[in-house]
């Protein structure tokens, strides 16, 4: 399936949602931004299932399924890199150890996205088969 | 005895106030002194001001005509508050003020119009990049990309970047952009997100806040046309949109708070004394390396295109179809960079910003050598001089020239732009040949990896010599890079770089898996083989063209997947 109304509708009523949930988020001291703000979330939440609805339309596409688990190992060995330099700037009032702390943060963060992710979008792509 | 004491004491003190009484009365000028007359004789200012309004040119001088331009712009153009008293220096002064403030507002829109145009850039580059079956699609998607991200920016992404961001003297104060929320850790106070601004309305209905939108609204649509060309040709346009929504509304305004808005990352200076804080004078982290970054985490969900990877991991490449849409593309870029780097000053007027003058040289010498450093590397690795590549390395050198702009020397420009030359080319070959993602257009090399580049030769070559009003971030002196002497401006760039890979990353990763959950990222094998202009656009890019036949590799893996 290619791109049809069905999309084309449930995209407006995700911008719609998303305009309504924003005046909630601006008018929020009062009740009507609290109103305003679940009728936009409910608004987001509808557009985002009729999405989900159409998507199995779009047929097969040119991806295998991979370990999810790993990609969220991934995503949160990235994650800890951020952690770790930013604690490294209380561990230490030097310049040098919060300097290395950066430092083994940021490798941390890349052997996420560099080594562990790759590994697990590859595991079973496409192309190897 | 003691009354004689006493008695020399108050003569003392005495002595003493008349002397202090003396000299304060010799401090007061004449005419305080004087008794008030009946009518006060005019001060020399404002007698010079009668002088100058005497000898201005009359109406029957201006009708004759002005050739020279030597009567036009006089004492008679500064407006008046009160036609009796006649022109008075309190008048004169709010027109000095005002003059500063209106040449500011005008460079800044100026600056921000040149960074608007580069979105045709940037669907040029894109586009020239991948195969006429997708042209249309790929022109699309940047084309959406500016009315997507501006809408998203305008409900919430300004209010969330710059709502707590008052204080700027060069666009009048901005004072109605003043509520920065933030939270107490370690026993300082770190700003998260901003919260006034929604809509543009309520106080943030501003003229200077105006200006202000607008310039940042341009920087924040780069950053999203960037995931555009790194998932072009597969990208199902629905999951663009939603994920390009997302984008403009969070993951960049949050970043760019935290980096220009007031947040966290630019306190770094003052709670934790790591230099001027994190320093980003244009944006090669905020915009460049966030778009980058984001592409990087997109791309890896959307995964490679049909026929880009062999079975045994080998990669074939995928000729893009106009090469004169690329190298001009890149020549739009380049010149909207003008306004990218030097529009950062946010004035020409006032607080160090007539340094625009040498920043302007910094980007047109690091765009220099970045491709010296592409064309010159490809040359000699592969023995033929490699368009792309070196448009690329265009890009990659005003990439990383980006957030140092503001701070170096040329020559330091020279060096940052040479490396990220070579670096593109590097940064690719790992991309698509170690970590096995597709991305037809160089993007994650040159936004993402030579804007971490950018980010980090910030705390190495800065050298000292900028003033932008006496400090910056809120912390007084200039900045100042490792090879100058600062180490710890090194570790506060290396914590933004850390916040971009560990932090921009993932969020970036996160929501768009959920994209793919719920909408699914990807067109059909049918819709990509077919090419995606028809299925996604409904109208080929070049409808009078006959295509040729893929490559015999390409054509070969289309027909495997059409038939399997």
């Amino acid at each position: 399936m290619a791109a049809n109304r069905s999309q084309g509708s449930y995209y407006t009523l995700f911008l719609g949602a998303a305009t309504v949930l924003c005046a909630g988020i601006f008018l929020w001291s009062g009740a009507m931004g609290k109103l305003l703000f679940l009728i936009g979330a409910a608004g987001i939440a509808g557009s985002l299932y009729g999405m989900f609805r159409i998507k199995s339309l779009e047929g097969r596409t040119a991806l295998k399924p991979s370990p999810l688990v790993m990609k969220l190992i991934g995503a949160g060995a990235s994650l800890l890199g951020w952690v770790i330099t930013l604690f490294g700037m209380h561990l230490t009032p030097s310049v040098t150890g919060r300097l290395v702390l950066a430092l083994v943060g940021i490798g941390v963060s890349l052997f996420g996205i560099i080594v562990i992710l790759p590994a697990a979008f590859n595991k079973n792509a496409v192309w190897k088969s | 005895m003691k009354t004689f004491r006493n008695l020399f004491l108050c003569f003392v003190v005495l002595a003493l106030a008349l002397a202090v009484g003396v000299a304060v009365y010799a401090q007061v000028p004449a005419s305080a002194a004087a008794p008030p007359a009946a009518a006060p004789a005019p001060s020399p200012s404002t007698a010079e001001l009668a002088t100058a309004a005497s000898k201005a040119p009359t109406t029957n001088d201006l009708a004759k005509g002005d050739p020279g331009g030597s009567i036009t712009g006089t004492v008679n153009d500064v407006p008046v508050s009160d036609s009796k008293t006649g022109l008075t220096l309190g008048d004169t002064a709010n027109q000095v003020g005002q003059n500063k403030i209106a040449i500011n507002f005008v460079w800044t829109l100026v600056t921000g119009y040149l960074v608007m145009f580069m979105q045709a850039g940037f669907a040029m580059v894109e586009s020239g990049l991948t195969r006429v079956k997708n042209a249309n699609h790929t022109y699309m998607m940047n084309f959406f990309v500016y009315t997507v991200g501006l809408f998203s920016y305008w409900l919430i992404g300004f209010a969330i970047q710059q709502g707590g961001s008052a204080g700027n003297s060069n666009l009048g104060g901005l004072n109605s952009l003043s509520i920065e929320h933030t939270t107490a850790i370690f026993g300082k106070m770190w700003g998260i997100f901003g919260g006034t601004g929604f809509f543009l309305s309520g106080h943030p209905y501003d003229v200077g806040v105006m200006v202000l939108f607008l310039f940042e609204m341009v920087f924040m649509d780069t950053a999203l046309t960037i995931v555009t060309g790194a998932c072009a040709e597969r990208w199902k346009f629905l999951a663009f949109a939603v994920s390009s929504s997302i984008m403009g509304a969070l993951t960049y305004p949050l970043y760019a708070n935290w980096a220009w808005g007031g947040g966290w990352l630019s306190q770094l200076g003052s709670n934790n004394q790591l230099g001027h804080g994190y320093c980003d004078f244009a944006g090669s982290g905020v915009v460049h390396a966030v778009g980058g970054i984001t592409a990087l985490a997109v791309s890896m969900i959307v995964g490679p295109r049909i026929g880009k990877f062999n079975r045994d991991g080998s990669s074939n490449p995928i000729i893009g179809h106009d090469v004169s849409a690329v190298l001009i593309g890149c020549f739009i870029l380049a010149f909207g960079w003008f306004g990218f780097n030097p529009g950062s000053t946010l004035g020409a007027s006032a607080n160090g910003n007539l340094r625009i003058g040498t920043i302007a040289v910094d980007t047109m010498l690091a765009g220099c050598t970045g491709t010296l450093g592409a064309l010159l590397y490809m040359w000699m690795k592969n023995g033929k001089v490699d368009y792309s590549m070196s448009g690329n390395g265009l890009l990659a050198g005003l990439v990383a020239i980006t957030a140092p702009s503001g701070f170096v020397s040329t020559v330091g420009a020279c060096i940052i732009g040479l490396i990220a030359g070579v670096l593109v080319c590097l940064s690719c070959s790992f991309i698509e040949n170690v970590m096995k993602v597709d991305d037809p257009v160089g993007a994650i090399s040159v936004h993402g990896t030579c804007g971490l580049w950018g980010v980090l030769s910030v705390g190495l070559l800065a050298d000292g010599t900028s003033n932008y009003g006496g400090s910056w971030n809120g912390v007084n002196g200039s900045v100042t890079g490792l090879f100058y002497g600062d180490a710890s401006q090194l570790v506060a760039q290396l914590v933004g770089i850390s916040t971009l890979i560990g932090f921009v990353f993932t969020f970036s990763f996160l929501m768009n898996l959920a994209i793919e959950f719920f909408v699914g990222q990807r067109v059909s094998v049918e819709t990509e083989v077919a090419g995606l202009d028809l299925p996604e656009m409904g109208q080929l890019g070049y409808p009078e063209f006959v295509l040729k036949p893929e490559p015999d590799v390409l054509l070969h893996a289309e027909k495997q997947y059409a038939l399997a």
